[in-house]
């Protein structure tokens, strides 16, 4: 910036500009332009393209990151096919995004409207709500552990003084996942409850008050003028949280480490522990290609959606 | 809500974008290559000690103890002031220094010398980049005898000495003396069976007060498995047998079910998840026996845990019990002064002198039986009650893991099996069986 304004008042500008000074101008202009977006263009290369290419070419190979790596063409993608573990990995994401997303948008959505009115202290629940958020999913998962741990946590302190019966929670091979999801809603919660209540601040109020004024109760103003009018943040916040419960890793890693009987080991945990755990990096690359196919199907799948139908969540 | 103006990003011409992608793969490819080492003659052949020379050494320590390295470098340096020796931990913790490693083969940077766990040996031979020691360790001045025999093995990887040894550790019984007098039961002993162990665990155990036998961690990692393996061995098994999976005989399905009759016929075992809770617990006093190392004792004696440290329970009179030795490892640079100096280096930190305030000043056993004679040796008894137990225990840690390229994963199954079978999810044969079919894919590699 500074050297093209140096420049011109060197040479002040002629009338008639010759095609070897346009050239120079756009060289000028280019060079500008490339010192803005070259750091960050550096940055996307440097950590994200270039390793995303090795990554590729690491899949094609057996390799445990100490010795020599060897060839193996497409034998690792092959070997997805045929694999239990990742079948069953695949089916703990999906039945994990599932559970939710729908449930992270409800509640968020729930918790928007009741905070989204005068009462007293609302800052102060506001902020409890989005407090959560904050904390470190690692930090959520340690403190959960505490909770729901089955001989010593409050989770079934709780139960017993109710006299219900005790659960064994992350120790139980059909609850653990669903705990998971409870324990990653309460850490999520607060993102969708502040994006709702943004977008229900912004719904304008004439258009409340002229349904209220043509008779509209609360349940219809709220049905045909509140959820169309947050649609588009809907639509953001199903990919957004999709994309989280699909990524999910820090949660499972500090609470149950992908068990009992690894029946919380999602698709990314599974290749944490191929590349991390065993040294399989050539199939944990190959895995992890997978998963980006699949998350760019359903962006662009969304994209596409929201394209069409004019919903405009991005 | 507001429509902002869409904007068409301009396209690269299509040329552009696929030599930038060609270019990425050629410098990727160059990546996984590294700087081949002649492996033919020795590393330090025509080491010249009066060159000054520096290395590097990569201690995979924290806080004190990356002091006290720091400390004896400076120390080395003053007694060899060729040699200059550059000190860090190499990670930020200990698992991660394989990690770095690997990045450091890639880029050329690896250390001269580094900490890594015994379960890495095979792989880091595999690299290609470690020094030859078979003929350094058979001089005399290295008195290699001293050093426990397990310790020894896990530093050769095919009958080449690639380190030498770190730290020495067994698994021996520690239990908790309150819990025994509150059950009115005799401690246990040198000679207890696994039926000793398995009836005083069933005794102890207390489910409405939340007070656990004996406990057992089901995460599927090393430390899942490599609780297994005395068991075995008491029972005349082994891991591996010309390379092929043997843990699936009927010793290792016979060892296997002990465990399972404790976790799920007794419930007298408390099943960790994580690899972290148990000793804790241990030192709340809601488990009553665990079967640790030497490394725990710090923390018993933080805790005021009164407790007592035995043989671990023996099968016919066989108390086998397993080490997990560390290693220091030598790399070749392909320059016989580096070689040289951080071999001169090693001897002088590994020496009974030098070895008694690193070791033990750390709270670990002493690395050579010569030691047992110093003054730090005395002094660590007396601070860590039962320590003495683990050294004398080192007798029973008479064989290593096998130090194959494919242990890591091989651990990860057996895990998986245990951890299955300790939940009563699986038989401990049709587990040990699968388990087996799976190591035998990735030891073929």
């Amino acid at each position: 910036m500074t050297f093209g304004l140096a420049t011109s008042r060197v040479a002040p500008p002629r009338p008639v500009s010759t095609p070897l000074r346009r050239r120079r101008r756009g060289l000028r202009r280019a060079a500008t332009g490339w010192a803005f977006a070259g750091p960050a263009t550096f940055l996307v290369i440097g950590l994200s393209i270039f390793p995303a290419a090795w990554a590729f070419l690491i899949s094609r190979t057996k390799w445990n990151g100490i010795s020599p790596a060897r060839d193996v063409g497409w034998r690792n993608y092959q070997t997805m096919a045929q694999d239990p573990e990742l079948a069953a990995a695949v089916g703990h994401t999906i039945w994990l995004t599932a559970l939710f997303v729908p449930s992270s948008i409800l509640l968020g959505m729930l918790i928007a409207v009741a905070l989204n009115r005068r009462i007293r202290f609302v800052g102060f629940y506001r902020t409890c709500i989005f407090v959560p958020y904050v904390a470190s999913a690692a930090a959520t998962g340690i403190l959960a552990t505490f909770v729901f741990n089955p001989q010593f946590g409050i989770a079934n302190d709780t139960l017993r003084r109710l006299h219900l019966p005790t659960q064994q929670f992350l120790e139980s091979n059909s609850q653990a996942l669903t705990v998971i999801c409870v324990i990653a809603l309460w850490g999520e919660v607060g993102f969708t409850a502040v994006i709702y209540l943004a977008a229900l601040q912004d719904i304008p109020a004439e258009l409340l008050e002229a349904a209220a004024v043509d008779g509209a109760g609360r349940w219809r103003v709220f049905w045909h003028i509140v959820l169309p009018e947050l649609r588009p943040v809907t639509v953001f916040t199903a990919v957004w949280q999709t994309i989280t419960a699909i990524q999910l890793f820090d949660l499972v890693y500090t609470t149950t480490r992908g068990g009992p009987l690894q029946s919380t080991e999602t698709v990314v945990f599974y290749v944490y522990d191929l590349a991390f755990q065993t040294q399989r990096m050539g199939y944990g690359s190959a895995v992890a290609y997978g998963l980006f196919a699949v998350t760019m199907l359903l962006t662009l799948g969304i994209f596409w959606y929201s394209r069409r139908s004019t919903v405009e969540a991005f | 809500m507001h429509r902002c103006p869409k904007i068409r990003p301009c396209r690269a011409p299509e040329g552009v974008a696929v030599a930038a992608v060609l270019a990425l793969t050629l410098l990727a490819t160059g990546c996984s290559g590294g700087r081949a080492i002649d492996q033919t003659k020795d590393a330090a052949a025509g080491y010249n000690p009066d060159t000054d020379v520096a290395i590097t050494w990569w201690t995979g320590q924290s806080a004190d103890a990356e002091t006290l390295a720091e400390k004896l470098a400076a120390e080395f340096h003053a007694a060899h002031p060729h040699i200059t020796v550059t000190t860090s931990a190499g990670a930020a913790t200990t698992d991660e220094l394989l990690t770095k490693l690997s990045a450091g083969f890639t880029s050329g940077t690896y250390p001269d010398v580094s900490y890594a766990y015994g379960s890495w040996a095979g792989q880091l031979a595999a690299s290609g980049k470690t020094q030859d020691l078979t003929q350094w360790v058979k001089d005399p001045a290295r008195a290699w005898d001293e050093i426990p025999a397990a310790a020894r093995t896990t530093a050769t990887v095919d009958g080449h000495v690639i380190g030498v040894p770190a730290l020495v550790d067994n698994l021996a019984l520690i239990y908790n003396k309150k819990l025994f007098d509150a059950a009115h039961l005799g401690y246990p002993t040198d000679a207890w069976s696994w039926d000793d162990f398995r009836t005083a665990a069933k005794t102890l155990t207390d489910r409405p007060h939340n007070v656990y036998g004996t406990a057992y961690s089901i995460s599927a990692s090393e430390d899942t498995t490599w609780h297994l393996w005395p068991l075995l061995w008491q029972r005349g098994g082994e891991i591996l047998s010309d390379g092929k999976p043997a843990f699936n005989s009927a010793a290792g399905v016979a060892a296997l079910e002990m465990l399972r009759q404790i976790a799920v016929d007794d419930k007298s075992m408390y099943l960790d998840q994580t690899d972290e809770k148990y000793p804790e617990l241990f030192n709340g006093g809601r488990v009553g026996m665990m079967i640790s190392g030497p490394w725990t004792l710090y923390n018993l004696g933080n805790a005021h845990v009164n407790y007592g440290v035995a043989y671990l329970p023996g099968f016919d009179g066989n108390h086998e019990t397993i080490s997990g030795p560390d290693v220091w490892v030598l790399f070749n640079h392909s320059d016989a002064n580096r070689a040289g100096a951080s071999r001169a280096f090693l001897q002088w930190l590994t020496s009974k002198d030098i070895d008694a305030r690193w070791n033990l000043g750390n709270g670990n056993l002493p690395l050579r039986s010569s030691e047992q004679n110093t003054k730090e040796f005395a002094d660590y008894c007396t601070q860590y009650p039962g320590a003495r137990k683990f050294f004398d225990n080192l007798a029973n840690a008479r064989r290593a893991r096998p130090t194959v390229e494919a242990y890591p994963e091989v651990s990860r199954y057996v895990g998986q099996a245990i951890a299955a079978v300790l939940q009563g999810a699986a038989s401990p044969k049709d587990a040990l069986d699968k388990a087996a079919g799976q190591a035998a894919t990735a030891l073929r590699g």
